[in-house]
C-alpha cells in the first residue's frame, strides 16, 4: 500500500483564491477540505478579470481562506506533510501572492514547499476524482486556457493542440457582454440558447479545414459581433434574435471542440492505452451541450469520458493539493526560492503557442 | 533561554529587500539588500539568514512586523503576503507599520514623512491626518506647514519648496518597523496601504437594449 501524505494546497493564479487539504496517496486521495472564495463582483464593473484588482484581492484573502480549509479540514498545521501552491501560469500579482503565503506557512510550519503548474492541476483532476490511469487525454478549456494534453505522468505532458488566439471562456463571456447578458459568460449563453435556433445564423467553424488539433475562437468573437450589429436596430435587439445568436454562437464552439477532439482522439489511441480516458477540465467543461458533443464523440471512438464535478473542474485549492501530493510523493519539493511565473508552458518539449516573446510562451 | 521578546520586522516596498530582528529593544541582527527585483524569491533566504545570524529559529519570534507601504504595490503584498501566512503558522501577532511610521519613528513630533510615488508625486502624511497622494508640482497649494522638517523621500525638495528643513531617518526602515511592531498594540491582519486605486477603466462597450 503507498504511503499517505496530507497536503494542503494554495491557488490564486486569476479570480479565485482556493485552498483545500487533500489526503491519500497518488490515484487514490480525497479532498477532505476545499474552499473557494471568488471575485465575481469586484470585477464586475470592468469588463472583465482586472489584474491589479484580483492580487489585491488575493493578498488580503489567502490566509484567511487557508485558516478555513483547515478549520473545515478539522486539522492543523501539524498534521500537514508539505504546502503546494500555484507557482504559475497566471496573473502574477495574485501567483505571486499565494506563493509568498505559502512560503510564510510552509517556514513558519517547518514544512516543505511544492510549487505547482496551475495547468498540471486540472490536468491531474481526473486523478483525484476518479483515480483515472495514465496515459489519458485531457481537454482543458476555461476562461483563459484551451489544449489537449497527453497526461503520461505527474510531469509528462504532451500537447497535442491548443488555441493560438482565445480560450473558448474569453468568447463566452465577451459574446455575453455583446448580448447584454450577465457574467460569467458561460452559463448566461447557454441558457438562452436553449430558446434559440442553432441553424438559423451562420457562424465559422475556424481551423476545421486545417489539419492538427489547434483551435482559434477569435474570429466566432468577431462573427458574433458582426451578426449582432446586423440584428440590431437603434440600438435595440431582440429576445429572439438574442437566443438565435447564442445557439448558433455555441453550436460553433461544440463543432470545432467536438472535432479537434476526435483527432486528438485517434494520435492518443495510436499509444494503445490498456483504458483509454478522454477527460475535460476547466469551467466551460460545465456547458451541457459541449458535454454532450464530447460524450458522444468518446461514445464512437470506444473512450471512456468523465468530467469531474463543477467545483473541482473550476479553479480551486483541491487540484493544486493533490498535484503537490503527486510531486511530493515522487519526491519532488521546491526551495523558498520558489518563483512565481506568469509563463509556464506544461509541455516543455513543445514549441510556445501564445505570447511568445521575451518571456517566453505563456501556455 | 531568552529573556527578551524577539521581533522580526522586515520590508520590500520599494527597491529592496530588508530585516531586521530585535531582542527586546536591541538590533541582534539586520540586513539590507538593494535589488530591482526578485524580492520575492530573496525575501524568505534573507529572513532565515537574518534569524541564524541571530542566533534564533521562526519558532523563537514573538511578535511579526510588515512594512505595508506606501510603495510598489508589487513590494507591498509580498511582505504582507508573507507576514499573513507567517502569522498562520507562527500564531504570534503580525502588525503592519506604515513607511511613515517607520521614518517617523524618535523623530520630533510634527516631523512630515514622505514617500516617493510615480509620476512626480509622493505620499505624505502629517499629524494624524490622512495619509495623501500629491504632485510636488502643486505642494505649495495643499495646505502643508512651511518651515517644517521632512523625512523620507524626496524630502530635500519638499523642505525646499515650503522652506522647511529635511533630516534623516533615525533607524534604517526594517529596525524601525521592528521597533515599532515590537510596542504597538495588535490589531487587524495587516494590509498593504495603496492610497491608489487600481488602474482599471469600466467596460465601454455599451450592450443593446433588448426587446420583445
Amino acid at each position: 500500500m503507498a504511503q499517505e501524505f496530507t497536503i494542503l494546497g494554495l491557488e490564486s493564479s486569476c479570480d479565485d483564491t482556493g485552498a483545500a487539504v487533500v489526503r491519500g496517496a497518488p490515484g487514490a486521495a480525497q479532498v477532505v477540505s476545499s474552499v473557494v472564495e471568488g471575485q465575481a463582483a469586484l470585477h464586475a464593473d470592468f469588463g472583465g478579470v482586472v489584474p491589479e484588482i484580483a492580487a489585491r484581492a488575493h493578498a488580503e484573502r489567502m490566509d484567511v481562506v487557508v485558516a478555513r480549509a483547515l478549520d473545515q479540514a478539522g486539522v492543523g498545521l501539524g498534521d500537514i506533510d508539505a504546502v503546494a501552491v500555484t507557482a504559475g501560469p497566471g496573473l502574477i500579482g495574485g501567483v505571486m501572492s499565494g506563493v509568498m503565503c505559502a512560503k510564510g506557512i510552509a517556514a513558519g510550519a517547518g514544512l516543505p514547499l511544492v510549487g505547482v503548474n496551475h495547468l498540471a492541476g486540472h490536468a491531474l483532476t481526473p486523478r483525484l476524482t476518479d483515480g483515472v490511469a495514465y496515459p489519458f487525454l485531457m481537454l482543458l478549456v476555461s476562461g483563459g486556457h484551451c489544449q489537449f494534453l497527453l497526461v503520461r505522468g505527474v510531469e509528462d505532458f504532451t500537447r497535442l493542440g491548443g488555441t493560438i488566439d482565445d480560450a473558448p471562456g474569453e468568447a463566452f463571456d465577451k459574446t455575453a457582454r455583446l448580448l447584454a447578458l450577465s457574467q460569467p459568460g458561460g452559463p448566461s449563453v447557454e441558457r438562452e440558447a436553449l430558446n434559440g435556433d442553432a441553424k438559423r445564423l451562420r457562424f465559422p467553424r475556424p481551423l476545421l479545414d486545417r489539419p492538427g488539433c489547434d483551435l482559434s475562437f477569435s474570429g466566432l468573437k468577431t462573427a458574433l459581433l458582426r451578426a449582432r450589429d446586423e440584428l440590431m436596430v437603434d440600438g435595440t435587439l431582440k429576445v429572439q434574435d438574442r437566443s438565435d445568436l447564442c445557439a448558433g454562437f455555441q453550436q460553433a464552439v461544440v463543432d470545432v471542440l467536438v472535432e479537434k477532439t476526435r483527432r486528438a482522439l485517434a494520435i492518443y489511441l495510436a499509444e494503445n492505452p490498456a483504458a483509454p480516458t478522454l477527460a475535460v477540465a476547466g469551467g466551460v467543461a460545465a456547458n451541457t451541450a459541449i458535454r454532450a458533443g464530447l460524450e458522444t464523440v468518446s461514445a464512437e471512438m470506444g473512450v471512456g469520458f468523465m468530467a469531474p464535478p463543477l467545483r473541482l473542474c473550476t479553479d480551486n485549492g483541491a487540484m493544486i493539493a493533490y498535484a503537490g501530493l503527486e510531486r511530493f510523493a515522487a519526491g519532488q519539493v521546491d526551495g523558498m526560492t520558489l518563483a512565481a511565473r506568469p509563463r509556464w508552458p506544461l509541455d516543455q518539449g513543445a514549441a510556445g503557442m501564445l505570447g511568445g516573446g521575451r518571456k517566453g510562451p505563456k501556455a | 533561554m531568552r529573556s527578551e521578546p524577539l521581533t522580526l520586522g522586515f520590508d520590500t516596498s520599494a527597491a529592496h529587500c530588508a530585516a531586521a530582528l530585535l531582542s527586546g529593544d536591541r538590533v541582534i541582527a539586520a540586513r539590507t539588500e538593494e535589488m530591482t527585483r526578485g524580492q520575492a524569491e530573496r525575501l524568505f533566504p534573507l529572513l532565515e539568514e537574518v534569524l541564524t545570524e541571530g542566533g534564533a529559529t521562526w519558532a523563537d519570534l514573538s511578535r511579526i512586523g510588515v512594512g505595508t507601504g506606501p510603495g510598489n504595490f508589487t513590494g507591498i503584498r509580498i511582505a504582507v503576503s508573507a507576514a499573513r501566512g507567517l502569522g498562520l503558522s507562527l500564531k504570534v501577532p503580525v502588525l503592519g507599520v506604515t513607511s511613515f511610521e517607520a521614518l517617523a519613528l524618535d523623530l520630533p513630533g510634527g516631523t512630515i514623512a514622505t514617500v516617493a510615488a510615480p509620476r512626480d508625486r509622493i505620499y505624505v502624511q502629517t499629524g494624524g491626518d490622512d495619509p495623501r497622494l500629491i504632485a510636488l508640482e502643486t505642494l505649495e497649494d495643499e495646505g502643508l506647514p512651511r518651515g517644517a522638517t521632512w523625512v523620507g523621500a524626496p524630502a530635500d525638495d519638499c523642505a525646499d519648496r515650503l522652506a522647511g528643513q529635511a533630516t534623516a531617518p533615525r533607524h534604517p526602515l526594517a529596525e524601525a518597523i521592528a521597533r515599532i511592531a515590537a510596542r504597538k498594540t495588535p490589531g487587524p491582519a495587516p494590509a498593504p496601504l495603496y492610497l491608489r486605486p487600481a488602474d482599471a477603466a469600466p467596460a465601454r462597450d455599451t450592450p443593446p437594449v433588448i426587446v420583445p
